[in-house]
């Protein structure tokens, strides 16, 4: 009985509020831990809730997730801390302290009802990044209908009242019917006892930018794989409708995978599923555009996968395996020519190019290390002590790393690892 | 009805108060029936708003609570421990989303109040019907029953396994450690086989909180989370038949291989020296390659994907170990000829892209086609291959066949003791493939390897430690179970025993009592999805909190 009462005084620090953070802390929360989650956004749910749907069943990811989110929220055991940063680690397993500074949100998340009234009257209009700005949104603001919690943040670099460029401007202040924003509000700095670390931070993208051929940044209508994603959410910037910039219907679509692969080292295993259900998006919205996919090899692994591609196959979506690819515009079409396994070049007009770029590792990935006080490896992922045999341990004892911060991977399998890992800590407490 | 229900509108600051008209409203519902006071209030969900109704409910004496305010989403727990602490059940309170439904929706302040009016007296309706529901508690059995002895089982047994949860591993052969003994030697960077599977073989017969039974089958499993009662039946004979309760059970039974004698094309079992990748291992564990005349093989075809077309999906994890056989090859035998036939090239762990780049670069031939074709020459194996309409063909000594993994034998056996699905490949199915990997429909039984499907030996662990962690967290010693609250009830009177529910029920929660012609819920597996009610033919299965009378009148009402 000792061993249990121990446990329950043992507090747990989670890094990231993805599907992996979220997760883990539910879990650990119901075994009675206490669970200190921080995150750096101003809202829950990662990069999972920017997916309409998800494969190989087409289910809503953000209905999916939404009980979840609402339980992080609603749970007891899970003190959540937004817009936050881990800032310094000391101690070893079973005794860390960690400090944690915590960026002013300027609404108060139990006063504010999340009626939307203050984003009308702020004078700022500045791109959505959550949308990968292909819509705007105001100084005061919440990522999308449908954001958890439900309480917008102020920007404080571009709001007029707090960057100091407008101090009269308290328009937000004035629409808001519930006392809820608060500019006197000021970061804080919150100390932390810890037994372990579980570091959930995900992932970000290959910047395609950096591949000339990729023609990315120069013709308007070549778009990456996140980008189409909002494109086609019913909360994203067209409500859904896939049109193209200008508005223009989608006739012809290419689809270009392992865009990074080479660069990066590695494949990331979950593009050849995706870039396969962006076919059936089309083929669900606009039935009658051309659609060809340019791959490499397909990396279909999982039990139903092979299925889902066969399903879209079937519904003449057209596969082609290439060697290299550049992207083109002539007259205003895009082109691509590709030089296939024969080495034969061909080439294939598109109106719309979708890039289905690398997973990489997170942005943070190498200052979040030096603070934690573990390597990465030679692809700038956290490493972990056996990368075969241990993936959610690292070399540190205490601390943790699961999802898309240890490797790119899907969505059950950032689940699965974020299990293992609380499977892991509390073993380690009988 | 003698009830006394209380209306209680938000004004939710301006976002009801001013596009509705909650005076309009609170004239026309205080003269429904049974409705003893109608009120408004700033902001319920406030502090002041939970005092507020707390205080009424008890100078109202109410019976009966409803709320006209957001969605259920936001406050339906909040208003609901209001109930609680004002000593009325909170199964006697309904949410009408007058927010959401009326307020934000319609523009015309009219067309939105008598939207609300309307709702609004559905949810008094409704809640006139509704009836108390008590919290029931159960005592749970923390122990744990795993079925396999492979390396996701061992793995299973020593994460749970400790001085206050039992872990009973049962394995049908005479041994522990599954596949994974077979292998030669794991990938590069999983040291020694020996290592691995034996030192978890030793850790798990040395626990002494894991009891250990060899030669050993399960039989039946009956009962719920927290209360299982399995019997198993072990001995050389199978005679000895012993039953032990336990908590959950955690299935890893591990996976077969495809038979290559099945397509005709791959040549095995007619040609000689087309082997199996098992078969392959053998030899390397062996130290020696040889052919079937005793001489060395110069030229060697590793052929990916067999089976993967007549199974209808990858595998996963042969490319990887074909690569494992490459490189092998290619240090022990430099001079060895070794071509790779692929379909796709399927390496999704960050590390594998490498283990191939380092294949190539030891003179490996990569050779991609679209299927092969196995036949006998004069000189040895000729290999038939094929892409994009383009026939060509390459000479080999020896051929090593990856085939498909497939779900083990004893699967569908396993699946109708537990009473747990098979996905369309034939493996055990997730309860939800994305949200919830490792479960089943039935609560408190868990599947992980390869018996959910094809996986690496890194996955199976990382499997088996994730239901570690959904039973750590759902079994926890000497903590009582909560089961759901909203299940569904069988009218006896009703039932004709025709068992259509039995076949609907996702959860296995209902069964058949052969005595009396009927069926019975079991409310402690219930989840109360309701299924089943829908499916009675005799409309004898009601469901707690959604019965006909409350959804009748609360629909009636809102459509009328």
């Amino acid at each position: 009985m000792k061993a249990r009462t121990e446990m329950k005084k043992t507090n747990v620090l989670v890094i990231g509020a993805g599907v992996a953070g979220m997760e883990a802390s539910l879990l650990l929360a119901n075994a009675g831990m206490k669970v200190f989650l921080v995150e750096k956004d101003s809202l829950i749910g990662g990069k999972t809730i920017k997916f309409e749907e998800v494969y190989p069943n087409m289910e809503c990811a953000t209905c999916m997730i939404a009980p979840k989110q609402q339980e992080v929220l609603q749970n007891e055991n899970i003190e959540l801390h937004l817009l936050s940063e881990l800032e310094k680690v000391q101690g070893s397993a079973g005794k860390f302290k960690a400090t944690v500074k915590k960026k002013a949100r300027y609404v108060s998340l139990t006063n504010c009802i999340g009626c939307g009234a203050c984003y009308e009257p702020c004078p700022v209009s500045l791109d959505n990044e959550f949308e990968e700005g292909l819509s705007k949104r105001k100084a005061i603001s919440i990522a999308c209908p449908g954001a958890l919690p439900n309480v917008p943040a102020i920007d404080p670099q571009n709001c007029l009242h707090l960057n100091g460029k407008k101090k009269d401007c308290k328009a937000c202040q004035e629409a808001c019917m519930f006392d809820a924003i608060d500019f006197k509000e000021k970061d804080e700095t919150i100390d932390l006892e810890v037994c372990a670390i579980l570091i959930a931070t995900g992932f970000d993208m290959f910047d395609v930018t950096a591949l000339a051929q990729s023609g990315y940044g120069k013709f308007p209508n070549v778009y990456t794989a996140m980008e189409f994603e909002r494109l086609y959410a019913q909360n994203g910037p067209t409500e859904g409708k896939l049109v193209l910039r200008d508005d223009k219907p989608i006739k012809s679509i290419g689809i270009i995978h392992c865009v990074g692969r080479e660069e990066q080292g590695y494949c990331s295993s979950v593009c050849c599923m995706y870039s396969v259900k962006f076919a059936h998006f089309f083929k669900h919205k606009t039935p009658e555009a051309k659609i060809c996919q340019f791959y490499k090899d397909l990396c279909i692994p999982g039990k139903s996968h092979q299925r889902f591609y066969e399903d879209v196959h079937d519904k003449e979506v057209a596969f082609v395996h290439y060697e290299s690819i550049k992207v083109d515009q002539e007259k205003g079409n895009l082109r691509i020519r590709y030089e296939d396994g024969n080495s034969k070049i061909d080439s294939y007009n598109a109106d719309m190019v979708i890039l289905s770029p690398a997973m990489i590792p997170g942005r943070e990935t190498e200052s979040l290390a030096k603070t934690l006080g573990i390597s990465r490896d030679k692809r700038g992922f956290y490493s972990t002590q056996n990368e075969q045999l241990s993936p959610v341990t690292t070399e540190k004892e205490g601390i943790f790393v699961i999802g898309c911060a240890e490797s790119p991977k899907d969505i059950p399998d950032s689940i699965t690892q974020a299990e293992a890992a609380v499977g892991k800590i509390l073993s380690s407490f009988q | 009805m003698n009830g006394q229900i209380g209306v209680y509108v938000c004004e939710c600051g301006p976002n009801i108060k001013d596009r509705i008209d909650i005076d309009k409203v609170l004239e026309e519902i205080s003269s429904v029936e049974n409705v003893k006071v109608a009120k408004r209030f700033p902001l319920l969900c406030s502090g002041d708003g939970k005092k507020f109704l707390a205080e009424e409910i008890k100078k109202e004496e109410l019976t009966h609570l409803v709320v006209a305010a957001c969605s259920p989403r936001e406050h339906e727990k909040t208003f609901m421990a209001v109930c609680e602490e004002s000593g009325l059940n909170p199964y006697l309170f309904q949410l009408v989303n007058i927010r959401e439904h009326c307020a934000w929706m319609i523009s015309d302040k009219d067309a939105a109040t008598s939207r609300a009016i309307k709702y609004i007296r559905a949810g008094i309706k409704r809640v006139a019907f509704h009836e108390p529901l008590v919290k029931t508690e159960l005592e749970s059995n923390p122990d744990v029953l795993v079925i396999g002895g492979g390396i996701a089982g061992l793995e299973t047994s020593l994460s749970l396994a400790g001085p206050e949860r039992k872990v009973h591993l049962v394995e049908k052969t005479e041994s522990l450690g599954g596949m994974a003994r077979k292998l030669s030697q794991l990938l590069p960077q999983q040291g020694s086989k020996l290592s691995l599977v034996n030192e978890k073989v030793e850790q798990v017969k040395k626990h002494q909180h894991i009891n250990v039974l060899t030669s050993c089958e399960v039989m039946d499993v009956r009962g719920f989370l927290g209360n299982f009662e399995v019997v198993l039946k072990s001995g050389s004979n199978g005679s000895e038949e012993r039953e032990i309760p336990v908590g959950a059970v955690v299935v890893a039974t591990g996976f077969s291989l495809f038979d290559p004698q099945q397509n005709s094309d791959y040549g095995y079992g007619k040609i000689d020296n087309v082997l199996t990748a098992l078969e392959f291992e053998e030899q390397i564990n062996s130290g020696k390659i040889l052919l079937k005349n005793g001489k060395k093989p110069k030229s060697l075809a590793l052929i990916h994907c067999v089976g993967r077309n007549e199974r209808g999906y990858c595998s996963k994890v042969c490319c990887l170990y074909m690569l494992k056989f490459a490189h092998y090859l290619k240090d022990a035998f430099p001079d060895l000829e070794v071509n790779e036939f692929y379909v796709d090239l399927c390496l999704p762990h960050k590390t594998d892209q490498e283990y191939f780049d380092e294949a190539k670069k030891k003179g490996v031939r990569f050779i991609r086609t679209e299927g092969v074709k196995i036949k006998e020459s004069k000189e040895g194996i000729e290999v038939e291959y094929s892409l994009d309409g383009k026939t060509d063909s390459a000479r080999v000594d020896m051929a090593v066949l990856a085939p498909a993994m497939i779900p083990s034998e004893d699967t569908l056996n396993l699946a109708r003791i537990l009473n747990i699905p098979l996905d369309k490949t034939g493996f055990f199915k997730e309860v939800h493939e994305i949200l919830d990997p490792v479960s089943t429909p039935i609560e408190g039984v868990y599947t992980v390897g390869c018996a959910l499907g094809p996986k690496n030996i890194p996955e199976s662990i990382i499997q088996s430690q994730a239901a570690s962690g959904k039973i750590f967290s759902s079994l926890i010693p000497g903590k009582k179970i909560e089961p759901e609250i909203k299940v569904s009830i069988i009218r006896e009177e009703f039932c004709t025993g025709c068992q259509t529910c039995l076949s609907i029920c996702f959860y296995g929660a209902i069964s058949f009592d052969p005595v009396k012609g009927i069926s019975r819920v079991n409310e402690a597996i219930c989840r109360g999805c309701g299924s089943c009610v829908g499916s009675c033919p005799s409309g004898a299965i009601r469901s707690k909190h959604y019965t006909y009378p409350q959804l009748y009148r609360e629909v009636f009402e809102a459509l009328r």
